[in-house]
């Protein structure tokens, strides 16, 4: 019994680093420019599918070259995406909505156009690093030692760029203030196409890590669109502190819920604290208005 | 330094300027007065970069810089600063004043701009870790101008510096201007009647519905008598 | 577009679509996708109503729909109320819940609350298909598979003699329509574009927030749930397949074709929609795909879908009112 409740809190920590890199993503689109991205389940598997393809081809076999050949074609893919289909739709008015029409369009060409070229099956990936750590009863697999690792590198990179680099600063000054940005000469354009380009990453990552644990369908960005937007709601948009509690209390109730009481319960206890916390707090756990 | 001609700038369709014009020499200070919501600000973001529908022309240096944007004034060395203030809240003052060395142009002197900027508000040298958003009206103030200065910038647009300051901080405020114009930065400043800046002034504008009403030195706005009721009437 | 207009416009196309039994009156499929098009056009319009309109991000439409058929089959099997009265109790049911979603969204802002009203449609699913859902009569995931035809006055409509459904149908379709129209020009109308552009202005005039936007989940939700108790009458069975993000995504393609905010534009795009759906069908799997692509490229190039196309092309002021 001890055991299972170790198992569970650390299957709720491992989930919620990767969950907490997903967040941060999308709380930081929303941020930044206020876009709601409703294709990010998209990006999310197409990580798993970039990373399935480049693992068929037998020199790219292994997961460094993998993740530092993904990581930029993500990159460049997020950012053309944004110039393209987001940015000029900012002119126009109820362009909130706008986006979200457009990503959804784009979520709906990207889901079906992989099932077409991959089929409908499930793809796995095969695991960073095989085997278990055995101490008694307690069993904890090498890939989820490697998932925490990877996501919480992931986060830990991202806080570095976001305060260490002149990029970064830029980012958080188009977060808080877009006027003073303008002002300062920051091109605020660049700015949005860049923060979706990182988001864009990060949720590939998150994509890349998972699909060695589950597998990558054509359709199943969309529960990890749903689990990221209520992350992010939760913790409040725009927050990335914020995002990354949520992303941790999350995992851990996600995890306690499904044990105790059944995996089919546990989106409805995600939305029952969810609603509960917007009653108290509108604006999520650490969000501000504007 | 500054040739603004035939300027007309709109907000969605509302005509805001109506072939605006106006001359900024090269190490004056100007100064716009006017009542509010005449367009007064507008001719200052018109300058720098930050309306979007703007016709006529605007020439700096020689060059026409009509409509570019303000990422590339900035770099140019045209700064405004913004009588909202526009500061990054959760930044430190530090932080926020590093931010406005971010252009090309004005990365290089990062260092000496601090120092420079620091001598001139000293305020702002003991509070450089504090957040923007923890400080006073007038402490604010100083850091939105300190935060212009570190642009490198040649021209400054200053929209009403002294909106809500105490009066001896007005005089702070206008001490500050002209120690900054000593040191040869070009200065166009929109603002109410505040006598110690208009004291400043190597020329006056006024700006009234969108349009200039009267172009003249000091000494021939206090001899005439329509300013003097706009005078009032602040 | 202006009021007047609206009504021609609106007028026009019940006109077109009045007739359409004539030309394709002998090919049942048809009939049955008309029927499916007035259904969905009455959904999208009052998606289009409270989003587009009331500027109220409300992603549970679906959801409502779904409610309100479940709750028209359950009312009508268990309770033997005709099923022309059965669609009325749902609409109202559904208005219920409708309110008691929004009132939680009363304070939340844009994306909060499309999350709100889409929990709404993530958690029916398993309610629907568990414990609760089956004592309720749902039949759980099997849904239900016999539900009482509708029947007015001793007729019976059966969907193998669609032209009199398609009738029956068109008449709610208008109607709710009308009803949509009144309250587009009437001053709620001006409300919500108060509450739209400057929500803290409009609300130190007096104008409450909070009894608009009330009133909007009401309505939208009532309208919703009774067409989808029409909607389960006509096609005899439910299930939560319907909860599958393909429906979603239908309507919401269908207000980018009409153009949203753009009434009755979600009538137009119904018809195009379902009918482009059709056509393309063929194409299988492909199909999904050119719809996204069209979907981007609308969103681009006709950010007022095809409304916005005839605003260009019959307006004879440079511009004119958008509602």
């Amino acid at each position: 019994m001890f055991i299972e409740i170790i198992d569970v809190i650390i299957s709720g920590l491992i989930n919620g680093s990767v969950y907490a890199l997903m967040a941060v993503g999308l709380t930081l689109i929303y941020g930044v420019s206020k876009a709601f991205n409703f294709a990010y389940g998209s990006f999310y598997s197409l990580g798993g599918y970039i990373a399935f393809l480049l693992f068929s081809i037998p020199f790219f076999n292994n997961y460094f070259v993998v993740l530092c050949l993904a990581a930029p074609v993500l990159l460049i893919f997020g950012f053309f995406i944004e110039k393209l289909l987001v940015a000029p739709l900012r002119k126009r008015d109820d362009w909130e909505v706008k986006v979200m029409m457009i990503t959804l369009g784009l979520a709906l060409f990207l889901d079906n156009s992989y099932q077409v070229v991959f089929g409908a099956r499930m793809k796995s990936l095969p695991s960073m690093l095989e085997g278990n750590f055995e101490m008694g009863e307690f069993i904890l697999s090498y890939q989820d030692v490697m998932i925490f690792i990877f996501s919480i590198g992931g986060i830990l990179l991202f806080r570095w760029f976001l305060n260490n680099t002149r990029t970064g600063m830029s980012v958080r000054a188009v977060a808080q203030n877009p006027a003073g940005a303008q002002i300062v000469g920051i091109p605020k354009d660049f700015v949005f196409a860049a923060t979706f380009a990182i988001s864009t990453v990060m949720v590939g990552m998150g994509g890349i890590l998972l699909a060695q644990k589950y597998f990558i369908t054509p359709a199943g960005g969309w529960d990890i669109l749903v689990k990221a937007w209520v992350i992010t709601a939760f913790g409040g948009m725009g927050s990335i502190k914020g995002g990354l509690y949520a992303a941790f209390i999350v995992g851990m109730l996600e995890a306690f819920v499904g044990w105790y009481f059944g995996m089919t319960w546990t989106l409805i206890a995600l939305f029952a604290v969810l609603l509960t916390t917007l009653a108290v707090r509108p604006q999520g756990l650490m969000g501000k208005w504007g | 330094m500054i040739k603004v001609h035939d300027l007309n700038a709109y907000y969605d369709d509302f005509h805001v300027l109506k072939n605006v014009s106006l001359n900024v020499g090269k190490g004056e200070v100007v100064v716009m007065l006017g009542p509010n919501g005449h367009g007064k600000s507008t001719v200052l973001k018109s300058i720098c970069g930050l309306v979007e529908k703007v016709t006529g022309n605007i020439i700096y240096d020689g060059e026409n810089i009509t409509g570019l944007g303000s990422e590339k004034l900035v770099n140019k060395g045209i700064t405004y600063i913004a009588e909202n203030r526009e500061l990054f809240p959760e930044m430190t003052v530090l932080e926020n004043l590093k931010l406005g060395a971010y252009s090309q142009s004005a990365r290089p002197h990062e260092r000496e701009n601090l120092e420079k900027v620091f001598t001139l508000f000293p305020r702002l040298a003991d509070r450089q870790k504090q957040l923007a958003s923890t400080m006073s009206g007038g402490e604010a103030r100083m850091l939105a101008i300190a935060r212009g200065l570190m642009s490198n910038a040649d021209f400054l647009a200053i929209d009403e510096p002294s909106l809500g300051l105490q009066p001896n901080l007005r005089d702070e405020v206008a001490r500050i201007i002209k120690e900054i114009n000593t040191q040869g930065i070009t200065v166009l400043v929109v603002e109410q009647n505040i006598p110690q800046i208009t004291e400043l002034a190597d020329k006056i504008y006024v700006l009234e519905e969108g349009m200039i009403s009267f172009q003249g030195s000091k000494e021939e706005a206090l001899g005439n008598d329509h300013l003097k009721e706009i005078f009032l009437g602040m | 577009m202006e009021n007047k207009r609206i009504t021609i416009f609106l007028a026009v196309i019940w006109g077109v679509v009045a007739i359409l039994p004539v030309f394709f009156g002998s090919t049942n499929f048809i009939m049955h996708i008309l029927i499916m098009c007035l259904i969905w056009s009455v959904v999208a319009s009052c998606w289009d109503l409270i989003m587009g309109f009331a500027g109220i991000f409300s992603f549970g439409q679906v959801a409502f729909f779904v409610i309100g058929a479940y709750s028209s089959a359950i009312i009508s099997a268990r309770f033997g109320v005709p099923p022309i009265f059965s669609v009325f109790i749902a609409g109202i049911i559904t208005a219920g819940i409708g309110i008691l979603v929004g009132l939680p969204c009363l304070k939340l802002k844009g994306a909060y609350i499309a999350l709100v009203t889409f929990a709404v449609h993530m958690i029916l699913e398993p309610v629907l298909k568990g414990d609760i859902g089956r004592a309720l009569g749902t039949g759980g995931s099997r849904g239900i598979l016999t539900i009482v035809p509708m029947n007015i006055f001793g007729y019976t409509f059966t969907s193998s003699d669609p032209i009199p459904y398609f009738y029956l149908l068109f008449l709610v379709a208008v109607i709710c329509s009308v009803i949509i129209l009144m309250v587009i020009k009437s001053h709620w109308g001006t409300a919500f574009l108060a509450l739209k552009d400057a929500e803290d202005f409009a609300s130190c005039l007096g104008v409450s927030a909070f009894k608009y936007k009330l009133m909007v989940f009401a309505l939208t939700s009532f309208l919703t749930g009774m067409i989808g108790g029409f909607y389960a009458h006509y096609v005899g069975m439910l299930s939560t397949r319907m909860l599958g993000i393909d429906l979603f995504v239908t309507l919401m393609v269908i207000l980018v074709i009409g153009g949203v905010g753009k009434f009755p534009g979600a009538i137009i795009g119904a018809f195009i929609t379902i009918a482009l759906n059709e056509m393309l069908s063929p194409l299988g799997s492909y199909r999904p795909i050119i719809l996204g692509a069209m979907v981007v490229i609308l969103v681009l190039v006709l950010p007022d879908g095809v409304t916005g196309l005839f605003e260009k092309i019959f307006s004879t002021k440079k511009r004119g009112l958008t509602h």
